[in-house]
């Protein structure tokens, strides 16, 4: 019994279990991992994690509605190439190109949406098809291809550009001097703000309750009185909306739109959302957890190859933590279901 | 041979050791080598006997950087204090930014970097180069200024992959390109060595589609079966790579077609050679990239030992390997330890 008392802490504090394999992890690394606990690499970490992280966050979504975005990468892609398009070839400024890339990437989601509640089809199905058809509409529309003269463009715009910038904590708070901070990329700034308020709306607010209702248990949300449709789709715009956001920080980075550009990334979002507590039986789940779940991933992949550890063992061990995180879900909700059995 | 047999043997070992090493780490045995205490080196200026760094950070695994892989380690395994990773890329580029961003901040001496994008990996590249690091570049250059750039000579290889095929067309047909995605310069150069040599040689022969497969042999397939639909008289394919020719042999064998379409890859890998024997793939651009690799790598040890800073470099260096294009009357030519 001792097992279900010590997992039933666990589930009291959501993400501690997380939390400690993180820290265990994170300070296994700085131990023996050359550099690994260097301003540098938290820098690496960060620039390199964060969009990952804003991605898993917008999937945890449609996984709490019960749901799965697996066309999140193909719409990346497909924000960048449109933000680069109208940047490069038609000269719309950053400013109004970016909003603009933003908005057809939630649009995007908000399709994935309208198919899994109009057409409804299973959000497994509907987001596979859609991963093939954005993917194909980013190389329909690929100014790189389409104009040869534009293959080899590098984007100049200032408010493009300035979304890749580094913020000097240290010297800002006046620490500089003490010892060395690591400088913070923007994009993990855009990830804190992403963060707080995706676990405002999912803790505070009536359309984060009924999120969980729906994912929870469809007919009675139904029978409560819950759009569940418009939730649904809601769920799906907000995944998409993320993607916009990471095309964006990605064309930044990259100084022009790659065709294959978020290429895998469904399977490392859900893959983090799922190590986060994001139950794949949907219902449950918070915004910090898929974050630290993106970061884990980042800081094994960083951790084992600063120690020189062959890729391939890097990802037999992701795989292994992802079916840890799947297989602790399961044990929890069989819990859960046992007690409401009891109980009922 | 022997020696080459056994390298990747002990690569696997050095990996498993330290697989070993993570291992008792987990369990809080504390097995701190003498690797892990040593102090960090100095950047490009390690002094004879200290350990330097170097690491290969590929495409994605592919028969190309796998024996550049190979020809890198023959040369720096001989110089006694070189570590050597070979890192993938997996066809990413913010996968391969994260993996230069790894190798700066562990001061490697010099990266060996196949791009996944000429333009996206440009800022990493301008990032190592503020850190002082060389960069090389294998066969796909970047936009981004860097230390070296080590090639296939695409544009005169491509001029000549067209020569011999009009020749074997008979000075007239139709063509088609199955080309690599955009973004990437080695595109470009082979796309108009080849324009160019048709345009010289063979000028009544027309291209009349040139579409990316994205360097992959199924996609290869696939492709090359829509543009047949379209133009059942195409005489002759031009794969840019030979995954995507031996794509293209794939479809005409599956059609019966062997024989009425001339097919040119371009690489020289070993598939490539057997099927050129076997009287399917007509011919193709063979380097020998073990070489290419080893020279590759000699550039970088002569840097690295000589202190040779990434600021120093007035311009990018360029080195172009010699090749030989392989039909069936020049094929046996190739050795069978040349061949990877």
């Amino acid at each position: 019994m001792f097992e279900f008392e010590s997992i039933a802490v666990l589930r009291r504090f959501p993400g501690l279990a997380l939390l400690i394999l993180f820290i265990v992890l994170f300070s296994l690394f700085s131990v023996f991992a050359r550099r690994f606990l260097s301003a540098a690499n938290i820098e690496d970490l960060l620039a390199g994690y964060s969009f990952m992280a804003i991605l898993a966050i917008g999937q945890a979504f449609p996984i709490i509605a019960r749901g799965v975005d697996l066309s999140v990468g193909s719409n990346v892609g497909l924000g960048a190439m449109i933000l680069f398009d109208l940047n490069a070839i038609f000269g719309v400024p950053g400013y109004a190109a970016i909003p603009l890339a933003i908005a057809a990437c939630a649009l995007a989601g908000a399709l994935n949406g309208l198919l899994v509640t109009l057409l409804r089809l299973q959000p497994f199905v509907a987001t596979l098809a859609t991963l093939a058809a954005y993917r194909g509409g980013v190389y329909a529309i690929s100014g790189r291809q389409l104009y040869p003269e534009f293959a080899m463009h590098s984007i100049r715009d200032p408010w493009i550009h300035s979304l890749e910038a580094y913020v000097d904590v240290g010297r800002s708070l006046g620490l500089g001097r003490l010892m060395k901070f690591p400088s913070i990329p923007l994009s993990f700034l855009i990830l804190i703000g992403v963060a707080t308020a995706a676990q405002i709306v999912l803790s505070r607010t009536r359309f984060g309750l009924d999120l969980k209702t729906v994912g929870g248990n469809r007919e009675a949300a139904h029978l409560a009185g819950i759009a569940v449709n418009r939730i649904q789709v809601a769920a799906y715009t907000l995944s998409g909306f993320s993607a916009g956001l990471v095309a964006v920080i990605l064309v930044a980075r990259f100084t022009t739109a790659t065709e294959a550009a978020g290429t895998g990334m469904e399977l490392t979002t859900i893959a983090a959302a799922v190590i986060g507590g994001v139950s794949l039986q949907g219902g449950t789940g918070n915004a910090f957890g898929p974050m630290l779940g993106a970061f884990l991933l980042g800081v094994i992949l960083i951790g084992l190859t600063l120690m020189g550890i062959s890729q391939f063992t890097q990802q037999i061990l992701t795989g292994l933590i992802l079916l840890g995180a799947v297989l602790y879900d399961r044990t929890t909700w069989d819990h859960e279901q046992a007690a409401h059995a009891r109980n009922g | 041979m022997t020696s080459q047999q056994d390298r990747p043997r002990h690569g696997e070992r050095r990996d498993f050791l330290k697989s070993v090493a993570l291992g008792a780490a987990a369990f809080g045995i504390g097995a701190a080598g003498p690797e892990m205490l040593s102090p960090s080196v100095g950047r490009a200026q390690a002094a004879v006997g200290k350990t330097l760094k170097m690491a290969f950070i590929q495409f994605m695994p592919h028969t190309v950087p796998a024996a550049w892989s190979k020809g890198i380690e023959d040369v720096l395994s001989k110089q006694g204090n070189i570590d050597y990773q070979l890192l993938d890329g997996q066809a990413k580029v913010e996968v391969q930014i994260s993996l230069m961003d790894t190798q700066i901040n562990d001061g490697a001496n010099v990266i060996f970097l196949q791009p996944v994008d000429s333009v996206a990996i440009g800022p990493s590249i301008a990032k190592a180069k503020r850190a002082g690091i060389p960069v090389i570049t294998l066969n796909i250059d970047a936009v981004e200024d860097h230390a070296a750039h080590v090639e296939m000579s695409h544009y005169a290889g491509a001029m000549d992959i067209a020569k011999s095929m009009g020749e074997a067309m008979g000075g007239k047909g139709k063509v088609v390109i199955i080309n690599a995605p955009p973004g990437i310069i080695i595109r470009d150069q082979r796309t108009n060595g080849f324009v160019d040599g048709l345009k010289k040689y063979h000028p009544e022969i027309q291209i009349i589609a040139d579409q990316p497969a994205d360097w992959d042999r199924k996609k290869a397939q696939d492709v090359f079966t829509t543009i047949l639909a379209a133009h059942p008289d195409v005489t002759g394919a031009f794969g840019v790579n030979d995954s995507m020719a031996l794509g293209v042999v794939d479809v005409l064998k599956q059609k019966g077609m062997l024989g009425k379409v001339v097919v040119f890859g371009d690489d020289g890998e070993k598939d490539a050679l057997e099927s050129i024997e076997a009287g399917e793939l007509t011919g193709t651009q063979y380097t020998d990239v073990y070489q290419q690799g080893r020279f590759a790598a000699a550039t970088a040890v002569v840097l690295a030992t000589g202190g040779v800073d990434a600021s120093s470099f007035r311009a990018k260096g360029h080195l172009l390997i010699p090749y030989v294009i392989a039909t069936k009357s020049t094929v046996g030519q190739i050795q069978p330890d040349q061949r990877w």
